[in-house]
């Protein structure tokens, strides 16, 4: 069985937010409007956050893409009311948008905060959207999910081609489109795969480790003399 | 004194105000046996819904009890002597 | 056997026998309050849970807050009552059905302020259908069930030889009402022995279930891992402020009752100065449990924590930090301090600024937490709108009306109980502080 996670070199980002603007656009993610991000409602899935670095306050800023770190003892799912969010086997934490009733207790829960709530009703059906992705109603939480229809389209496409599924089919949008290279994505379960190589790495760091969470992205942090 | 139409009418009312606490109270241990049944089935941590269900369920017996008690006491077999 | 009783109790009947301009002027008040909400709610219901100021990531603001309140002023009737009833305190005959009205009527306003939180209130059968008892929000469900349920039960049962003796005095539509409800009560022995037995026995059960309500409200909170919410004290911390709310919403109520229906006969300066200091003893307590939380999240100085606290202390949430050890601490403890003058002034003074304290507490729980992330996000605000305060203005308006109307049908001091002081209390605390002074051993 297989377990997603992805590595984010922080090293190479540059803070361009290309993955924001790819899982926007392959999940349907609305945007809300400037009145709405106003008063902090926008929807960002893969969202960067920015610091001040730590020894050169002025002068640099670390750049940390966040997406849902897909942990493996979530603190979300565990207070869900309804199981409208749940852990599959692959690791992929899930969110069932027909069942979530907006409680908000996920929400709450998640220290990352990498959960988001439809306020209103934002999606309409539009041109453009991509077709394997639902649409949310208002009043629900979504999230990142891995790009986890890519996963289903891949595993369907090998089986109407009569062949073994390669997990290297499978990329989410943000690890597709970083101009960096910046994230590697892949199967942890597989200690030949890039993403466990790198997960090894000397310079591989979990955010909030210490709360016990396990997330499943790992990150790995700037090197010496800024890289 | 009383018609025994009235009699007859009040005494209908208070077995059915008794049926509906009935099916209130038994309505909610139904339910949260059904929610041990359903963790248990989901693989989806059972030992929480029977350790809460352990603490639940007698509350909502003796309630029970305590009512159906009073309403015997009362209205069945100390009947207006 | 209904026996004519004190000219004096006639009063007791007077609102559910008559009634005055007073009453619908306060219905019509009620309502308007009642109306704002209702439109608020209708606006939220259609355009959804944006028209609330409620944001990323502060998700939960007034609704939550109001939800923590209002189950914990319900700690107020049946606790009160219970406790006083098992500990044979005397002084409690006049409180006990307006406490144990308190707690019927706002434990409904509160589950429901869960309801309106909902973003999704169309879907809220799914919590029946596909209830996880790993979540707290569960926990909460069950115990507030099994708390309604209760509460009303030790309501109704001590209301039983009243709604006799009422049965007996009406004609007509109330008549039947009244022979339903009174359960075939005539006052004799056997009757008495089975209401009593049943009375005690529920008198036990429902303090351990009040004790759960407000442990696994605060549960919800402490459950997860956000700083100053992740904290061991949350479940006596939040019963301590429970009780102390509680007492301080019963003593307003009786106040207003006092004033509305005369029963200055009934309600008297001592009773208020026992729950006066009833109320100075949890203001000191909540005192000590608010100590404890904040003085260990400062002397262990984890930067999240530290975060969450200096935005409470001296941060965008000071003013309401301080008002609140104002109105809990303060102010209590300058009123309370001596009762034997200006009782009912000095404990509605304090009550008051208790209810006031005692939701910005709640707030103070809720929102610094949620508004000082762990991650660097851009700093937020929350800033409620008029739909939260409409929703707040109309849950305590619902709750005040469902007060006022249950007084128009049941007497609101128990007239059975009081008789029952007179006939036979005087002689049992006589027997009982005799049988504590020094004298023979018995058998």
């Amino acid at each position: 069985m297989a377990l997603w996670g992805m590595v984010i070199d922080l090293d190479r980002c540059t803070g361009c937010q290309a993955c924001v603007m790819a899982c926007k656009a392959e999940n349907n993610v609305p945007a809300v409007g400037a009145d709405q991000a106003k008063r902090g409602r926008t929807i960002s899935w893969m969202q960067v956050l920015t610091e001040q670095d730590e020894e050169h306050p002025e002068n640099k800023m670390r750049f940390v893409p966040r997406p849902c770190l897909q942990c493996d003892d979530p603190p979300c799912t565990k207070v869900c009311p309804v199981f409208a969010t749940y852990r599959n086997p692959e690791g992929i934490i899930g969110q069932i948008y027909g069942r979530c009733i907006g409680c908000r207790f996920c929400m709450a829960a998640c220290p990352y905060n990498a959960k988001y709530f439809n306020w209103y009703k934002y999606q309409k059906e539009k041109p453009g959207q991509n077709p394997d992705v639902s649409l949310r109603p208002k009043g629900v939480v979504e999230k990142c999910t891995f790009c986890h229809h890519r996963l289903q389209k891949a595993r369907a496409q090998a089986l109407a081609e009569n062949r073994e599924f390669d997990p290297r089919e499978y990329v989410p949008a943000c690890a597709e489109s970083c101009p960096a290279q910046a994230i590697v994505f892949g199967d942890l379960s597989d200690p030949g795969s890039e993403v466990s190589r790198l997960a090894q790495s000397p310079r591989a760091f979990k955010l909030q480790e210490e709360l016990g969470t396990k997330p499943k992205v790992i990150y790995l942090t700037e090197g010496e003399g800024g890289g | 004194m009383e018609h025994s139409n009235t009699d007859q009418l009040v005494k209908t009312l208070q077995w059915l105000w008794m049926f509906v606490f009935i099916l209130l109270v038994g309505g909610i241990i139904s339910w949260i046996s059904h929610l041990i049944y359903a963790a248990w089935w989901l693989g989806d941590v059972p030992s929480a819904s029977i350790g809460i269900s352990l603490v639940a369920m007698p509350i909502f017996v003796v309630l029970l009890s305590v009512v159906l008690y009073v309403f015997w006491g009362l209205a069945v077999r100390g009947r207006g002597q | 056997m209904v026996e004519n009783g004190d000219v004096h109790e006639e009063i007791l009947f007077r609102p559910i026998e008559q009634t005055g301009r007073g009453f619908y002027w306060t219905v019509a008040i009620l309502s308007a309050f009642i109306l704002w909400g209702v439109v608020a709610y209708v606006t939220q219901y259609y355009w959804g849970l944006g028209v609330a100021g409620l944001n990323q990531p502060v998700s939960w603001g007034f609704y939550v807050t109001n939800f923590v309140f209002f189950i914990g002023i319900s700690h107020a009737g049946t606790l009160i009552s219970a406790i006083l009833r098992l500990s044979k305190a005397e002084w409690r005959r006049p409180i006990t059905r307006m406490a144990e009205v308190i707690t019927v009527m706002v434990i409904f306003v509160g589950a429901g302020q869960i309801l309106i939180d909902l973003g999704r209130p169309d879907r809220m059968l799914n919590v029946i259908r596909w209830g996880r008892y790993q979540s707290p929000l569960l926990w909460d469900a069950t115990s507030i069930s099994a708390y309604m349920s209760a509460s009303l039960t030790y309501l109704y049962l001590p209301m039983i030889p009243d709604i006799a003796i009422l049965r007996d005095r009406f004609v007509g539509r109330r008549k039947l009402l009244y022979s339903v409800l009174a359960l075939g009560w005539t006052g004799t022995e056997q009757q008495h022995r089975v209401l009593n037995r049943a009375i005690a026995v529920m008198g036990v059960l429902v303090i351990p279930i009040a004790v759960s309500v407000h442990s696994v409200v605060s549960f919800v909170f402490s459950m997860t891992l956000q700083p100053m919410w992740h904290s061991t004290i949350f479940g006596p911390y939040f019963v301590v402020g429970a009780i102390f709310s509680g007492i301080a919403g019963l003593i307003v109520a009786m106040i207003i009752f006092r004033k509305a229906y005369g029963l200055e006969y009934y309600l008297k300066p001592i009773h208020f100065r026992y729950l006066g200091q009833l109320l100075l003893i949890m203001s000191l307590f909540w005192t000590y449990f608010t100590f404890s939380e904040y003085l260990t999240g400062y002397y262990g100085g984890e930067p999240e924590e530290m975060k969450v606290f200096w935005s409470k202390f001296n941060g965008a949430f000071a003013v309401f930090f301080w008002g609140m050890v104002f109105c809990n601490l303060v102010v209590p403890i300058a009123s309370l301090a001596r009762l034997a003058h200006h009782t009912i002034g000095k404990v509605l003074t304090a009550s008051i600024a208790v209810i006031v304290g005692m939701w910005l507490e709640r707030f103070i729980i809720v929102v610094p937490s949620l508004s000082s992330p762990r991650l660097p996000f851009p700093p937020t605000t929350y800033w409620p709108t008029w739909v939260e305060f409409g929703e707040t203005a109309g849950s305590f308006a619902l709750f005040a009306l469902f007060y006022v109307l249950f007084t128009k049908f049941f007497p609101i001091i128990s007239i059975w109980e009081i008789r029952e002081g007179r006939e036979v209390g005087v002689k049992e605390v006589q027997e009982r502080v005799l049988s504590y002074l020094p004298g023979e051993v018995e058998a």
